[in-house]
């Protein structure tokens, strides 16, 4: 028996995925646990690997196509099969026999329902079986509706279509002569006919399913020139979909606010100045900065929280998201569980994270999960800046360049320190002023007694 | 238990649940309710949670409303569903409106509930079945249980729903004994959930309210005298509605038979059969059927009352027309 590989549910807000690649080509020996095919879902890129043995007997989605969760993508099975197979197929499968059969059940429907009018006459004198409602039928117990066309119900008529059998040649068993299921499975032959008929029963509601799915879309077209010059359209990934959706629903339910305050990095720079020698890799002011995060969420749970449906949910877990910039979009992975975490794990798992990143192996579970998020611009010599809040998340903080300010000390002289802007930026639904400043101001203590960082 | 002993059941205990759980509506108290619903509230309750009012429908609902919206759970009785239409306008323009036009700010957790049906010679003024009316109208939760477990469940799963609901009970139920599980035991009854109160292969029938019990007694004919299986289903609720299960039940029979008490035009069978087409088309074997009450006002006349209600026989025949000329 062949095996239909559906499209599989790679993350929890997946919808649909595109197939990039096929790492077996049709006619190819698939194993059960090696990799099978590229799945691109809205969060990453993904290798799918077979869960059966047998001949990739037929590539269904090509390259570049878009379907829905569990929609067939390929059928797995004996190579023999694939010829035997081969009738059926234009029912159940590839893009241009979708499309005729498309086009079939149109034209059916279009049939029946004229039948279905005809038959109306008899709904309302079934209506009217306990008297009262008005009774204007008169079924004819002709076979024919009169106009030559057969008299048979929707579900013989599709049942007739499926296998073959031609109505004109039956005599319907129901009433006023109508041809109904029975009368065809009949004439299909009997026992066999039945089993055959359920079978296609759940292959068609496959297919109508099919049939509604969107088309994938040309990559890139270009429009017309007006006084803007020539048009580059450009369709989004399934990534830059997912960011624009997220951010502009963000924006739009969540009143942001946001709060800055100038850290003192001194301490820090001279504590990452000795732990050069000790540790590798070495943790980044990054790192030191979810540390510290980390220590001030677990004393703000709601800083560790969100705001959904009407109520507050506090995280037990604090699970940092790291903004990371890859090519074209932008990644955030999740550092789980920073909260039991030593700096050192920290930075590990920071550097761990970024690399996967960079060379597009980061997957679905490692992007998902956060409570907390920081954003750090300050390689690119950013002072300080605003950002999105990643929903449903109470706040992200971002980070600025560190750089050598003029800072007026204890003393009142003005001397260069080591600088850098860090901004709250909170969801007041959840976070009030005082709670947002509260937790920024302990963000801060712990940075310029970074000690505390080291615990 | 009786179908009357699991309301007054379910409304005790949602009364010992929740202080902001109260009742009002005409000779619930003192006369402890037309239908003996209510009996002992007042008597353990007091006063305050268990209101007597004037007869002014409108005037009931529209407090139930206020007070739903100022986050009390009123429970309105209206003594039976034919009153009701004294109160639409709280009804449509204030209760099934209200979350909508303030964007959900503000709900109205509220249940009215009323008997409805025919058989007592009441003529027309107290004797229609109307849920349809209700089932139209966006914004309202319609139930119309037919035993006496889903008259509790249905009705303490209503108190606790945060929108308005209309909770429609049968005046021939009122009596009817049937298991009701310990309190405690069940779990909460969701709204959009059928039963299947009997499988069958060959058709399916959908009863609504007393009806479900009709379509019950007809399919055991059916199978008696007409070797037809007969699946039948009863909604439980209307809004929300269970579509699902009736679908996949349509698809495995190919036919279908709705029974309802109200009439036939606009009614539940003649939304219910729309849907029908609409999803199983392909499926059906026979135009769907429907069983309804007379297209008249009820006649008083006791002959003429039984003639215009839906009985077990017209069940068994509206199903064989699906099968073969009678």
């Amino acid at each position: 028996m062949a095996t239909d590989i559906t499209m599989p549910r790679l993350s929890d807000s997946m919808e649909e995925g595109t197939v990039l690649k096929w790492l077996v080509e049709q006619g190819g020996e698939v194993k059960r646990g090696e990799a099978l095919v590229e799945i691109e879902t809205d969060k990453a890129n993904m290798t799918y690997e077979a869960d059966t043995d047998g001949t990739l007997i037929e590539v269904i989605a090509g390259e570049g196509d878009t379907l829905s969760i569990g929609e067939v993508i390929a059928r797995v099975g004996d190579p023999s099969e694939a010829s035997q197979d081969g009738g059926g197929e234009s029912g159940d499968g590839s893009a241009e026999a979708g499309g005729g059969g498309n086009e079939t059940a149109t034209e059916e429907s279009e049939e029946e329902r004229s039948v279905a009018t005809a038959d109306e006459d008899r709904g309302g004198e079934v209506a009217s079986a306990n008297g009262g409602a008005p009774a204007g039928g008169d079924a004819s117990p002709d076979s024919s509706d009169g106009n030559g066309r057969v008299k048979a119900s929707p579900v013989a008529r599709r049942i007739a279509g499926e296998q073959g059998v031609d109505l004109s040649a039956l005599e319907g068993s129901g009433p006023g002569g109508r041809i109904v299921k029975a009368d065809v499975l009949a004439a299909a032959g009997g026992d066999e006919g039945e089993a055959t008929a359920t079978g296609t029963v759940e292959e068609a509601g496959g297919d109508e399913q099919k049939g509604s799915m969107p088309e994938p879309q040309e990559a890139v077209a270009k429009g017309e020139a007006g006084p803007k010059g020539e048009v580059h359209v450009q369709e989004l990934t399934r990534l830059q979909q997912t960011v624009s959706r997220r951010m502009a629903e963000s924006k739009a339910t969540a009143p942001d606010f946001t709060l800055e305050v100038e850290v003192d990095m001194a301490a820090c720079v001279e504590l990452r100045g000795r732990l050069k020698e000790l540790a590798d890799p070495v943790p980044s002011f990054n790192d030191m900065i979810v540390k510290a995060c980390a220590l001030a969420l677990r004393e703000h749970p709601r800083v560790n929280g969100a705001y959904r449906d009407g109520r507050f949910e506090l995280y037990e877990k604090i699970n940092i998201g790291v903004a990371v910039a890859a090519k074209d979009t932008l990644v955030v992975p999740t550092l789980f569980d920073v909260g039991s975490k030593s700096l050192g794990e920290i930075a590990r798992a920071a550097h761990a994270a970024i690399d996967k990143v960079r060379d597009g192996t980061i997957t679905p579970p490692e992007l998902s999960g956060g409570t907390f998020t920081v954003s750090n611009l300050g390689m690119y010599g950013i002072d300080r800046f605003s950002a999105v809040i990643n929903p449903p998340q109470a706040a992200i903080l971002t980070v600025g360049a560190l750089k050598k300010k003029p800072f007026v000390d204890d003393s009142g002289r003005v001397v260069a320190r080591d600088m850098a802007t860090l901004s709250l930026v909170s969801d007041h639904r959840i976070l009030y002023g005082a709670d947002g400043a509260q937790f920024l101001a302990r963000v801060r203590e712990a940075l310029e007694q970074p000690l505390s960082l080291a615990l | 238990m009786r179908y009357r002993e699991a309301l007054n059941q379910a409304l005790r205990e949602e009364l010992e649940a929740d202080d902001n759980v109260f009742i009002m509506g005409e000779d619930i108290g003192v006369f402890q309710g037309a239908f003996k619903v209510t009996e002992g509230l007042l008597e353990d309750f007091g006063e305050k949670r268990v209101r007597d009012t004037p007869i002014s429908e409108n005037t009931i609902v529209g407090a139930g409303v206020g007070a739903a919206m100022g986050g009390l759970r009123p429970i309105v009785e209206i003594m039976t569903i034919n009153f009701s239409l004294l109160a639409l306008d709280q009804i449509i323009n204030a209760a099934a409106s209200v979350r909508y036009m303030f964007g959900g700010q503000v709900g109205v957790p509220m249940v009215i509930r009323m008997p409805q049906g025919g058989g007592h010679q009441l003529g027309p003024t107290h004797s229609h079945c109307l849920e349809a009316l209700y089932l139209h109208i966006p914004g309202l939760l319609v139930a119309v249980p037919s035993t006496a477990a889903d008259a509790k469940g249905l009705l303490k799963t209503a108190i606790r729903d945060p929108n308005p609901v209309i909770f429609i009970e049968h005046e021939a139920l009122y009596g009817r004994k049937g298991e009701v599980p310990e309190n405690g035991d069940a779990e909460p009854m969701r709204f959009g959930e059928a039963a299947i109160r009997r499988e069958g292969e060959d058709v399916t029938i959908v009863g609504i309210s007393r009806q479900a019990l009709v379509a019950a007694d007809a399919a055991e004919t059916l199978a008696d005298e007409h070797e037809i299986e007969a699946e039948v289903i009863d909604p439980r609720t209307l809004r929300p509605l269970d579509l699902d299960t009736i679908i996949e039940s349509v698809k495995k029979t190919n036919r279908a038979v709705i029974v309802e008490e109200g009439w036939p035009h606009g009614g539940v069978g003649a939304n219910l059969a729309a849907l029908i087409q609409e999803q199983a088309f392909d499926h059906l074997d026979a135009p769907v059927g429907r069983v309804t009450g007379a297209d008249t006002p009820m006649p008083y006349s006791k002959p003429l009352e039984q003639a215009a209600m839906p009985h077990s026989e017209h069940v068994v025949k509206a199903v064989l027309s699906t099968f073969r000329d009678l």
